[in-house]
């Protein structure tokens, strides 16, 4: 007799497909708001983005069980932070927390693809790329879930900021104004859409600036 | 690694304004040692039909062999060349034959039709064919090359600008594929000529 396997996952795919674009002095983060489960639509109106602090918000794709537990950690340890310091967490305070609260669980991993952006102390846009046991680093721009691998290709080509392939590694942030990567995001996602079935629905998009945050939506094609 | 995934692959093909472009990487690897960076992936058929082979390169080496028989014998009874239609299908049925012992390759096919109209079109390695009227992509590559295509294209391009874009859209995709790369190479046809140009990009 074979030994028998199990055949149920702790984990599922609810599709998705996140970016994140730093600037001089503006980070934008955006997302889909497809959640999908097989091939079959689960809700067609579902954030996948997450303010974490002032000038820090996350956006995530993968197991969204997975990811609202994960958002509900990092808020916690927040808030902790903020009685113990009396101030808001920075940008890449954030980030060193996320990577450690992902590696916490490497022998039984949150199946979430993270991308963080936001504002560094100088007021610099910066954008954090993860793996989904906490393996992080700071890049000017950023894609994840399912339509990462066609987006990816024509954010290296369009930012014409150094791409995270060059050695040595250079300054992250791309020249683009705030309009122009808006607009940028934008056609990413109405790409991706025509050619991944997991990404569609609707856009959200976030932007972080001196003047605060600031949300966007556009409509996808829902097929 | 699947068997696909052996030697590594990038070509995709663009419709313009009474012209096309076919356009592969130079890689040929064994798995991950790269072996060759001039491999040629793109053939001529004749003038205006060119074929593009994606996949384990024993295999497209030998689909290519058997389809120069193929036309040459066609040449010889008919008096003319193949029409890129005529051509698609025999390729398809050359490969449904081994359909349960496949050649494991994916074409890409671009040529000019009737009254020099653009025709291209891929397929998966039983030959089940896909129509575009815009672009169409092959090899390990080809989920970049989606992304990249989908954004840059426009239609009706004409040959200078349809040039530009699929060069960008290859080296933007393979520059994201350890598997393809180490430059490109690029056909442009009109109805009066073929260019062919090497493109430099990443040399890894």
């Amino acid at each position: 007799m074979t030994k028998q396997q199990a055949n149920w996952s702790p984990y599922d795919n609810n599709g998705g497909t996140c970016v994140a674009i730093a600037g001089a002095d503006y980070c934008v983060i955006a997302a889909d708001t497809r959640m999908s489960t097989g091939y079959n639509i689960l809700t067609r109106d579902y954030s996948k983005i997450i303010q974490l602090a002032d000038k820090s918000v996350m956006a995530s794709s993968g197991f969204q069980a997975d990811v609202r537990a994960l958002q509900k950690v990092l808020a916690a340890r927040h808030l902790i932070y903020q009685h113990q310091h009396n101030k808001q967490m920075s940008c890449p305070a954030m980030a060193q927390l996320l990577s450690n609260t992902l590696y916490y669980k490497r022998f039984f991993p949150y199946y979430a693809f993270n991308v963080l952006g936001g504002l560094d102390s100088e007021g610099k846009g910066c954008v954090f790329t993860y793996d989904a046991v906490g393996s992080y680093e700071r890049v000017g721009y950023s894609s994840q879930g399912s339509g990462s691998t066609l987006i990816t290709p024509f954010l290296d080509n369009q930012l014409k900021s150094p791409s995270p392939l060059l050695l040595p590694a250079k300054d992250a942030v791309t020249p683009l104004s705030e309009s122009e990567a808006i607009d940028l995001v934008k056609t990413c996602f109405a790409s991706a859409t025509e050619r991944d079935i997991y990404t569609g629905d609707k856009l959200e998009i976030v932007i972080l600036n001196a003047s605060g945050l600031r949300r966007e939506y556009m409509e996808l094609r829902k097929d | 690694m699947s068997i696909f995934e052996y030697n590594g692959s990038a070509l995709v093909a663009m419709v313009g304004k009474n012209c096309f472009a076919i356009a592969s990487d130079r890689r040929l690897g064994v798995q991950l040692q790269t072996i060759a960076t001039d491999f040629q992936k793109i053939y001529k058929i004749h003038d205006k039909l060119f074929i593009g082979l994606a996949g384990l390169a024993t295999d497209t080496q030998t689909l290519y062999q058997r389809l120069v028989f193929r036309h040459k014998l066609y040449q010889l009874r008919e008096e003319r060349d193949m029409k890129p239609e005529t051509f698609a299908s025999l390729v398809s049925a050359l490969l449904y034959e081994k359909r349960f012992g496949p050649y494991f390759c994916q074409p890409v096919i671009a040529g000019l039709g009737d009254e020099d109209k653009p025709f291209i079109c891929t397929m998966d390695s039983i030959g089940a064919k896909e129509l575009a009227k815009d672009f169409v992509v092959a090899g390990t590559a080809s989920e970049s090359l989606y992304g990249a295509c989908e954004s840059m294209f426009k239609p009706d391009m004409e040959a200078e600008e349809l040039f530009e874009t699929i060069s960008q859209a290859l080296l933007s995709s393979v520059d994201r594929d350890c598997l393809s790369g180490w430059g490109g190479h690029v056909y442009l046809v009109t109805p009066t000529e073929v260019t062919e140009r090497i493109l430099k990009g990443r040399m890894d």
